[in-house]
């Protein structure tokens, strides 16, 4: 589905380049689910926005679904990742002054969605996620868990191939993280949604079907569970 | 889609209240200004501007020059449109009427009683070539017919109304009206008032051939003299399109050398000119009619550069404020872009969140603007109403306006706030972001525009005021306080009748003093002669402004002699008292010198007359006009002497003693004028009247200055909301490491303070000039003093940092835990 080949990002600090991804090669198939790991700094974060196309490297090669994203331009980037990629953020971005509804809703005004379609699919991922009734209430209404679904929904109604999390359950506690990690794991499996996400810890890591070490910049182990 | 916009706009701006107050505020103010300001503009560019081939209307007007003095006249000799019609080619129509004032009009009514109208204002003679030029829609009687034979009159639909107010316009037709007690005129036929502006106001058309069968009328048209000339006499001509302006001068001016050929001794100069119908409205040379009012251009176009800067303060507010409140959105822009959101997407939404908040303030502005029309009523004219859904035109307008005013105001921000990278923004970097330079230049930069616009209203209001107050406060050479002057009616008023009103006016306790002449020392018009004196070796010719008075006249206005005696009842015309200037031009080294000393009048009988006494100098008018030779003397015999001066003996505490004379004055008047109406005017008001239009101008001023000056200061606030959040982590380590509020409060106001002072040192030179160029209508003028310019920075400063110190304040005192917290 997306391959990463020889992928370096650095910074120019005086005369010296200050490597944040180091030569990193990687193939992610379809209905893989990778949980990428590494400490602080180890460059994580900055490997998935390279892969959800948010960021451009410095150096190397970049496919998605057959085509050669390092030589698009900024405007067909932008809509092969509205096409294809879901987000999901740590500190879950759902934009303040819209409802529940209207959060879910968005990506497909993007998209070009006729408004009774918009109806049909917010109401089926609603219902799917058992939040119906909430989709009145603004996020500063809802507690931290409930904000994640609604940022998952939102990054799965336009039913896109592969979801980016970057560290979703970090700001949740176990339980909260617990659900949600459950819910990867079934989209994964019965939907077949491809999902690449960052984590800091073990045990999220394990609902993936392959864990990714990042040191440095550079990909120390890749292990299949 | 919009839907959707226009439901997170509304959110938006309910959640950030205090910026969306304050740009709503910024905005209505300045398209309040803009509307009011469109209204007074539109009323007086709008005039005449609907009459069938315009273009080719023009008015023939008359020039003069004597000995170099030019002086214009908005009418033409009696005959010359008589001369017209018979020997020009290229005049497609010519159509000349005569304009009457206050004429009587009587509707007689079968009854001993019938109703009266004194003092009739549009009163006209003219023919049906007046209705063939400018046409008027017909509701009774017709073009053909209507003004061909003396003793008939067309009336306006709505003169009509007055006259007959329960008749149809087809009974009125065949009634009579009865101008002057002895004009019986036939009302032949009416026509629509015209709904458009115009300087047209004619009501009460009467026949052109009534002057032949009326004596005075016939006398005072006088169709056979070339020489004289009326601004009643008014003549409108058609010019064909294929000839142009210069040709049809060119023989209009041979007509006159024809039917009045030059003397060899005459060293004045007449033309005539075409005036072309656009210009009717805006000429002060000429004015429009005897009656009627004209606007000046250059006050129009100022007015037009204060709005566009009010407007543009406004503006100003907004990009401020919006980029300033930028980091603020920028997540949901992160979002946004993520979601797949295209650039244009997000300007689209930015921009009709923008006009959402503008059509919020033009809602304001509607309602806002009719009272402020009523602010300014006393001199914006009460045909300017604020109707909106009977002026298109206006509509039109506001709809212009908020489309302009959005996409100005919003434009910069839209592309601002899309410009952010979803990343930088996600990671919380949006601060450092490279836009922050640029931003905060552009930011600042236009801080320094509203400042530089702020302070010269300021610096312009200060001005004007102090040239006002200098004005009224200056030594003019005489007393204006507790005087008042009456003038006696110009028809059916008798010698006898003065002499006994002048006998009762002395007999009023409260009167100190009565002078019988015409002018008060200082007044609008003027009454001069060429004279020469001869001092043994050259002549000396000038100019010589004329006032006329009594022996009474420099007592009551308390005008110093400086040598010779006062007049005193036994003098006539032939002795004269002349201020010091003319003696100065004459060459007289002292003002004694100049006492026995012969003018030549330029009289007829060739006597010479004498100079008995100079008196010191005084302005003669406003302060516009420089002091030129002038002397007070007896009327001549020739002349009405109909003006009273009356001195008022000063008012006791408990007051009241004026406004009992004035009573007395009035039953007095009645006694001896019966049929018209007590007038009086006091002097020092008279002379107020000067200075009416700096007195507008101050006005106005005062509020653009205000309005500016509260915008500006909310722009500021902006900037400061801006900075403190931005420097929100720096004031937290700097307190952290010991500083004091008031450190930091200066570390915070100093570079926000700088903009205002730089503004100050753009807009000296500017204001300089500008005043300058405004002060040269000013013949004697209060200097541009420095203090202007200080008090104005100094005030902005002030103004400046009362408003930068309820941002910075907080940001100083605020805990310094919390805004390291973040991190």
């Amino acid at each position: 589905m997306l391959s990463l080949q020889h992928v370096s990002k650095y910074y120019q600090v005086g005369g010296n380049k200050n490597f944040v991804l180091n030569d990193i090669s990687l193939d992610v198939d379809e209905g893989e689910f990778i949980s990428i790991m590494g400490p602080s700094g180890s460059g994580k974060s900055t490997l998935l926005n390279v892969i959800g196309m948010l960021d451009a490297p410095s150096e190397g090669y970049h496919y998605f679904v057959g085509q050669a994203v390092h030589q698009l331009k900024e405007k067909q980037r932008s809509a092969l990742y509205k096409q294809y990629i879901g987000f999901v953020f740590q500190a879950y971005h759902l934009i303040d002054e819209l409802t529940v509804y209207e959060n879910i809703e968005t990506p497909l005004i993007y998209q070009d969605f006729k408004g009774s379609e918009r109806k049909a699919m917010v109401a089926d991922i609603l219902d799917k996620f058992q939040i119906v009734g909430k989709k009145d209430l603004f996020p500063s209404q809802l507690s931290g868990g409930q904000q994640q679904l609604v940022g998952i929904a939102r990054a799965l109604i336009a039913k896109p191939k592969l979801i980016l999390a970057d560290e979703p359950t970090g700001n949740l506690n176990s339980k909260q993280g617990d659900e949600i990690m459950q819910l990867f794991r079934k989209l994964n499996k019965e939907d077949g949604v491809t999902i690449i996400q960052v984590t800091h810890s073990e045990k999220n890591a394990e609902y993936g079907s392959r864990i990714i070490n990042l040191l440095d910049g550079k990909i120390e182990s890749s292990k299949n569970i | 889609m919009i839907k959707n916009y226009l439901k997170l706009s509304i959110r938006n701006i309910w959640k950030h209240k205090v910026f969306s107050i304050i740009n709503i505020v910024g905005l209505s103010i300045g398209i309040s200004a803009a509307l009011v300001i469109y209204l007074i503009v539109h009323h007086d560019f709008t005039f005449d501007q609907f009459h069938k081939d315009g273009d080719r209307i023009y008015r023939v007007v008359s020039n003069y020059s004597f000995s170099g003095d030019p002086s214009y006249n908005s009418g033409v000799c009696g005959p010359l449109p008589a001369a017209v019609k018979n020997e020009m080619t290229g005049i497609e129509s010519a159509a000349p009427f005569y304009t009457l004032n206050d004429f009587n009009a009587i509707i007689p009514n079968g009854s001993k009683t019938p109703t009266k109208f004194k003092k009739q204002q549009d009163v006209v003679l003219a023919d049906a070539s007046y209705f063939k030029l400018f046409e008027y829609q017909w509701l009774a009687g017709s073009i053909k017919s209507a003004l061909n034979a003396p003793y008939q009159v067309v009336l306006t639909s709505d003169k009509a109304k007055v006259y007959f107010p329960l008749l149809t316009f087809e009974q009125i037709i065949g009634k009579q009206v009865v101008y002057e007690d002895t004009i019986k005129a036939t009302v032949s036929g009416i026509v629509q008032k015209p709904i458009e502006n115009t300087d047209f106001q004619f009501s009460d058309f009467i026949s052109y051939s009534t002057a032949n069968s009326v004596k005075d009328l016939k006398e005072q048209i006088s169709l056979d003299e070339w020489r004289s000339t009326s601004s009643s006499s008014q003549l409108f001509v058609k010019i064909s399109a294929k000839l142009s302006v210069a040709n049809i001068e060119q023989q209009l001016n041979a007509l006159l050398k024809k039917h009045n050929p030059k003397k060899a001794d005459d060293n004045s100069k007449s033309s005539f000119q075409l005036q072309a119908l656009s210009d009717l409205h805006f000429n002060e040379k000429y004015g429009s009619f005897d009656s009627g009012t004209i606007a000046n251009k250059s006050t129009l176009y100022g007015l037009l550069t204060v709005a566009t800067f009010i407007l543009v303060l406004g503006c100003i507010n907004f990009i401020n404020l919006t980029t300033a409140q930028a980091s603020q959105r920028a997540k949901e822009i992160g979002v946004r872009k993520t979601m797949g959101s295209t650039r244009m997407q997000l300007i689209s939404q930015f921009l009709s969140e923008t006009f959402l908040i503008t059509s919020l303030a033009v809602i304001v502005a509607i309602v806002v603007s009719p009272f402020i029309l009523k602010l300014f009523a006393d001199f914006v004219s009460k045909d300017i109403k604020f109707d909106l859904f009977g002026q298109p035109s206006l509509m039109v307008f506001i709809l212009l306006l908020t489309i302009i005013v959005s996409f100005v105001s919003g434009f910069y921000p839209a592309l601002v706030l899309s410009s952010f990278k979803p990343i930088s923004v996600l990671k919380n970097q949006i601060t450092s972001g490279s836009n922050k330079t640029r931003n905060a230049w552009l930011r600042k930069s236009l801080t320094v525009t509203q400042f530089v616009i702020a302070q010269f209203f300021i610096m312009a209001t200060l001005l004007i005021s102090k040239q006002i107050y200098y004005a009224l406060h200056k030594d003019l050479g005489f007393k204006k306080d507790g005087i008042l002057s009456i003038t006696t009616p110009f028809k059916n008023n008798t010698a006898g009748k003065k002499q006994v009103f002048l006998n009762q006016l002395r007999a009023i306790p409260q009167i100190e003093l009565v002078s019988v002449g015409g002018e008060p020392p200082s007044s609008s018009g003027t009454h001069s002669r060429s004279v020469s004196y001869t001092d043994g070796k050259k002549e000396i010719k000038t100019d010589l402004e004329l006032k006329m008075g009594d022996e009474n006249y420099l007592n009551i206005y308390k005008i110093k002699l400086l040598a010779g005696r006062n007049l005193n009842p036994s003098d006539t015309a032939m002795q004269l008292i002349i201020n010091q200037n003319y003696a100065k031009v004459l060459g007289f080294k002292t003002p004694q010198d100049a006492i026995g000393k012969y003018i030549n009048m330029g009289k007829v009988d060739k006597v010479n007359s004498e100079i008995i006494g100079v008196a010191h100098d005084f302005y003669p008018k406003s302060l516009r006009s420089p002091i030129k030779p002038l002397a007070i003397t007896y009327h001549e015999k020739a002349f009405n002497n109909n003006t009273f001066h009356i001195a008022l003996k000063p008012e006791t505490a408990g007051g009241g003693e004026w406004k009992a004379a004035i009573a007395s004055m009035q039953s007095l008047w009645k006694g001896i004028y019966p049929n018209d109406d007590f007038e009086y005017q006091f002097f020092d008001e008279r002379i107020a009247k000067f200075y009416e239009e700096e007195q507008h101008i101050s006005k106005l001023l005062t509020w653009a200055t205000g309005l500016s000056i509260l915008i500006s200061c909310l722009g500021l606030l902006g900037l400061a909301i801006y900075t403190t959040n931005l420097r929100t982590k720096e004031i937290g380590v700097r307190k952290v490491l010991g500083a004091s509020v008031s450190q930091i409060v200066r570390l915070l106001s100093t570079e926000l303070l700088m903009l205002v002072i730089l503004a100050l040192v753009i807009v000296t030179p500017i204001a300089w000039y500008a005043m300058n160029k405004w002060m040269q209508n000013f013949a004697d003028k209060t200097p541009i003093s420095w203090w202007i310019f200080a008090l104005s920075g100094v005030g902005m400063l002030i103004a400046a940092f009362v408003t930068l110190s309820s941002q910075t304040v907080k940001a100083a005192i605020s805990n310094p835990v919390k805004s390291l917290r973040s991190e």
